[in-house]
């Protein structure tokens, strides 16, 4: 046990001693990179990581006879959260989720130190000892809170209400919810019951689970399914309509969504927010295909109230491309990105 | 006739009064020629075979004969809508939002008699029993005076109805009349029932008669939920209309007008969402009176009532996340713009709203949990090990209520190089919250397991495999549900909603298997010491009370996010809403008007309490239960 416990605590105290490196600029955020993929599993993991640490030194200082005192115990630990935050995860997370994390581990650092009754009124002890002012160095104390803390509120308050240049917050819908049915190039499409044509088995008929199959693999590098390469000529039906998509999307949209259909292509960093990155979970593969029909046929111009501020250049693609070559480079889409349009049965 | 046989038949004959009052709506809802779809069809044939108007229902795709008129065109003015010099839709939302508070709360009090009553009559300790029906006695009182509110409340909303929104409650009123006719003689027999319920109590207490009496509360309870499914099939129509045609004619069939697509996601979600209200709210007040205690013995019995109100709230909102994931599904089946619109659009700040008043729930039972080992010995072999479950809890709890679209500055936005957050992102879709509250809800099984066994120590002979079993048992569930949230990443959407099945049957087995398996190694264990009721710390109190407000704040929100959701629709996308009001508030006004309800809530209910306590029976317990046999030990745990 004894063991482990050092183990740990030198885990915590190496950790500790990164974050701080990273806090002064000392060692970039990336030096421990967050590997592509495994990224939101890695971040709750080296918190796990953490925690464990602290418990190492923890149980070694205490062995020592040096144990923290609880309630710097709990005011570090949500320091070092909010640090972590901060400072360790790249790139930058916004203010506002920030500001949601920390309050909940405030929360979780309050049901922490007062889940007991003897670790409560440990942790109590400190601030109790302060607002009785019985030794000098209390007292000081006490009256240092007095005058700092009505300043530090009025510093607060002064920030928030001074006026900013800085641009406001936008509360931006990405996917605002599309209409029940859309018309293009004069054909009524109602997009709960729509079909790609082009999703099709060898006998022509639609069949997603067929091409399921085709599609890239998702993984760490992404690889094409055996047999199953879309440029090779003898491939027809369904690959062949993948290889006239992707034409077609190297021909108009890879230069904004880029190559990769991250959403870095040529132009993308002249635009803010930067196009969609269809590689991302949270894009194609949640959606309908009938969905991204309609988006891509009526662009940027075309989205509907709740998409305001409406923060999207996309042309309306229905003035430059024919029905059949929207739904063969939605197919190309899904197809390079290896996910699955989103069904019902 | 002795007088024993004498009330005996009495009993009996109170008991095929309610039932006939059952059955008394079920019988007047037989189709008759003027309602039914069969017999008109068949006399207009047979008269005139040209005058039959066919229409095709939108949701069932069936023909049927036009019956009714077809949905109002409105516009505004006096006419449709008439108006104080106030928006009319918030007059309805407070008037609609204080009825279904209480609905609910006396929809949900008399199945909470049903049970404390049935377990007083199953406990072979006499003490335990009396306390049991004592407790059952004092939930169907303060009930009764919210019953008389609740009807009140009703009739306000009906005359705002009436009032503000009069072509379409006539509409609406057009297309289920023998459905609110069916409704009124329901509430009559409801009412009849909870009264003869309520007066036979000290009648009815003992041996066969007791029975009776319980099989009252069940009768009462059947009535009320199918009440409350009537309601519902308004709601439901409003939604997702079924059986009228694209004009919103009605087709003469009536259970197609009820059985719409969210009708029965919506009954079970709101089962579920009652009970759990309910016993927040009843906590909520053991809480208050613990906190105002004077005595040990008040303070004991107030702890007690409040544990008790709590376990079986909290064992309804453990199921609550799995019904509302399959309202959702439902809802996205059934039209994907209004499921976007929900989770994805104008409402998902909402939802993300939502999510944290859910971890806000789940966060206040285990911390109520934790403080209530505080009163027994032994348990503190289980406290030094609360700080993981924090971290396991709250890890859980960060990853539900990420949003999938973040607030931020223009200038965030460029820093992070997108609208997706490469590492943060992924928490906000489906996947892994479905992985977040799955953590919760087992932390929370674990909890209640050490709970459970806080002053105890199992003498079996194989108690230390069983302990064993059950720590790998929770590892693997919790090993299972992330791997899945993990896994959901890599398959097609439709296989992904299925994986929730696996999961919640992950916590579902931690929930049934664990609490079976704990209770047989429980079974004669040595006790370290008792319970000492009353001896908890008063931040528990103030954790009932957060549940029971979070429940009501939420409860709030979920209903205005379910009605908002029909946007500029009276009934989706058959009458549309032609009001100055047809648009979606923010989410601040939004904010407000819950908590005004909130709190208006809260404030008239403390009244009722108050109208319970004047004539309160006061029947302490001791403080400190001797265990085993007498004390005021909870079915089932302790």
């Amino acid at each position: 046990m004894k063991g482990l416990m050092t183990v740990g605590a030198a885990v915590g105290a190496i950790g500790l001693l990164l974050l701080v490196g990273m806090i002064f600029d000392i060692v970039p955020s990336n030096t421990v990179r967050l590997v592509e993929g495994y990224m939101p599993m890695q971040m709750l993991f080296e918190l796990a990581c953490f925690v464990a640490g602290f418990t190492g030194l923890s149980y070694t200082l205490n062995a020592m006879g040096k144990g923290i005192p609880r309630f710097v115990q709990g005011v570090a630990f949500w320091a070092f959260i909010l640090l972590y935050l901060k400072f360790r995860v790249y790139p930058p997370i916004p203010f506002s989720v920030r500001a949601m994390y920390g309050t909940v581990s405030l929360v979780a650092v309050f049901m922490w130190m007062s889940a007991n009754e003897e670790d409560w009124k440990k942790f109590k002890q400190p601030i109790m000892n302060v607002l009785d002012a019985q030794s000098g160095r209390t007292r000081l104390l006490r009256t240092a809170y007095l005058i700092l803390l009505p300043i530090l509120i009025g510093g607060f308050s002064y920030n928030a209400m001074k006026p900013k240049s800085e641009e406001p917050i936008e509360l931006r819908t990405v996917h605002p919810a599309p209409p029940a049915s859309t018309k293009v190039h004069g054909k009524t499409y109602v997009l709960q019951t729509s079909q790609n044509p082009y999703r099709v088995n060898p006998e022509g008929k639609y069949d997603q689970e067929y091409s399921n199959k085709l599609i890239v693999e998702q993984s760490m590098g992404r690889l094409m399914a055996p047999n199953a390469n879309p440029w090779d000529d003898k491939n027809q039906g369904y690959l062949k309509y993948v290889r006239e998509g992707g034409e077609i999307f190297f021909q108009n949209c890879h230069f904004c969504h880029g190559d990769n259909l991250n959403g870095r292509g040529l132009h993308a960093f002249a635009f803010n927010p930067i196009p969609a990155n269809f590689t991302d979970p949270g894009t194609i593969a949640q959606l309908q295909e009938t969905f991204i029909f309609w988006r891509v046929s009526k662009g940027g111009i075309g989205l509907p109230n709740e998409g305001f501020p409406w923060a999207s250049v996309m042309p309306p693609w229905e003035q430059h491309l024919t029905v059949d070559e929207i739904w063969k480079v939605i197919l190309f889409e899904y197809w390079h990105t290896g996910y699955y349009p989103r069904t019902w049965d | 006739m002795g007088p024993v046989t004498r009330k005996k038949v009495f009993s009996i004959m109170a008991l095929c009064a309610m039932i006939s009052l059952l059955l008394l709506p079920i019988i007047v809802s037989i189709p008759s020629p003027a309602i039914g779809a069969d017999a008109p069809a068949a006399d207009a044939a047979k008269k005139d075979e040209a005058k039959v108007e066919k229409g095709r229902d939108v949701y069932y795709k069936t023909e049927g004969i036009v019956v009714g008129a077809p949905a109002p065109k409105t516009t505004d003015g006096p006419k449709d809508y008439p108006r104080y010099n106030f928006e009319s839709r918030v007059l309805l939302w407070f008037a609609n939002q204080q009825h279904l508070y209480y609905g609910s709360f006396v929809l949900a009090v008399p199945i909470f008699c049903m049970i404390i009553e049935f377990m007083g009559v199953v406990t072979k300790d006499k003490a335990l029993a009396k306390k049991y029906d004592q407790l059952a006695y004092d939930f169907i009182k303060i009930s009764l005076t919210a019953y008389s509110l609740t009807a009140i409340l009703g009739g306000i909303l009906i005359f705002t109805f009436l009032t503000l929104y009069p072509a379409f409650f006539g509409y609406l009123s057009s297309i289920f009349r023998p459905v609110m006719h069916i409704y009124a003689l329901m509430f009559v027999a409801e009412s009849g029932t909870l009264y003869i319920y309520y007066y036979g109590w000290d009648k009815m207490k003992e041996g066969f008669l007791k029975w009776i009496h319980l099989s009252m509360s069940v009768i009462l309870n059947i009535i009320g939920t199918l009440l409350m499914f009537l309601a519902n099939s308004w709601i439901g129509f409003m939604m997702s209309p079924a059986g009228v045609d694209e004009q919103g004619r009605f087709l003469g069939n009536i259970w197609h007008v009820i059985h719409t697509a969210l009708w029965n996601p919506l009954n079970v979600h709101r089962i579920l969402g009652n009970m759990a209200f309910g016993g927040g709210v009843v906590a909520a007040y053991a809480a208050y009176r613990f906190l105002a205690s004077k005595t040990d013995e008040d303070r004991a019995h107030y702890d007690w009532m409040g544990y008790i109100a709590m376990a079986l709230g909290v064992a309804f909102l453990i199921p609550l996340p799995f019904a509302g994931y399959w309202l959702m599904r439902e809802v996205y089946a059934y039209r994907q713009q209004m499921g976007i619109t929900l989770m994805g659009g104008l409402l998902a700040w909402l939802f993300i709203i939502q999510a944290t008043m859910i971890g806000i729930l789940f966060l206040s039972t285990n911390y109520y949990l934790w403080q209530a080992m505080g009163r027994m010995r032994g348990a503190e072999k289980y406290q030094r090990y609360i700080k993981y479950l924090v971290f396991i809890l709250c890890c859980g709890y960060l990853v539900f209520i990420t949003p999938h679209t973040m607030v931020m500055t223009p200038a965030e936005l460029k820093a992070m190089g997108g609208q997706q957050h490469p590492v943060l992102g992924n928490y906000g879709v489906m996947s892994a919250k479905n992985g977040g509250i799955n953590v919760i809800i087992t932390t929370t099984v674990l909890s209640f397991v050490w709970y459970m066994r806080g002053n105890k120590v199992s003498t079996l002979s194989w108690a230390k495999f069983g302990n064993i079993f059950m720590g790998v048992f929770f590892f693997f569930a919790y090993v299972n549900i992330i791997w899945l949230a993990i896994y959901g990443y890599y398959i097609p959407a439709n296989v992904r909603v299925g994986l929730s099945v696996p999961q919640v049957a992950t916590t579902l087995s931690c929930l049934f298997f664990m609490f079976a398996l704990n209770s047989v190694m429980m079974k004669g264990a040595k006790q370290m010491g008792p319970i000492e009721w009353g001896k908890i710390s008063v931040r528990s109190q103030y954790a009932l009370i957060m549940l029971a407000t979070a429940f009501t704040w939420m409860m709030g929100l979920m209903g205005y996010i379910r009605s908002s959701v029909r946007l500029f629709w009276h009934v989706n996308e058959i009458m549309r809403d032609n009001s100055p009001w047809a648009y979606t508030h923010t989410v601040g006004f939004a904010a407000n008007m819950i908590s005004f309800n909130v709190l208006f809530f809260w404030v008239s209910i403390l009244f009722v309490f108050w109208l319970g306590s004047l004539a309160a029976k006061k029947v302490p317990v001791s403080a400190t239960a001797t265990a085993p046999g007498g004390a005021p030990q909870p079915a089932g745990s302790h």
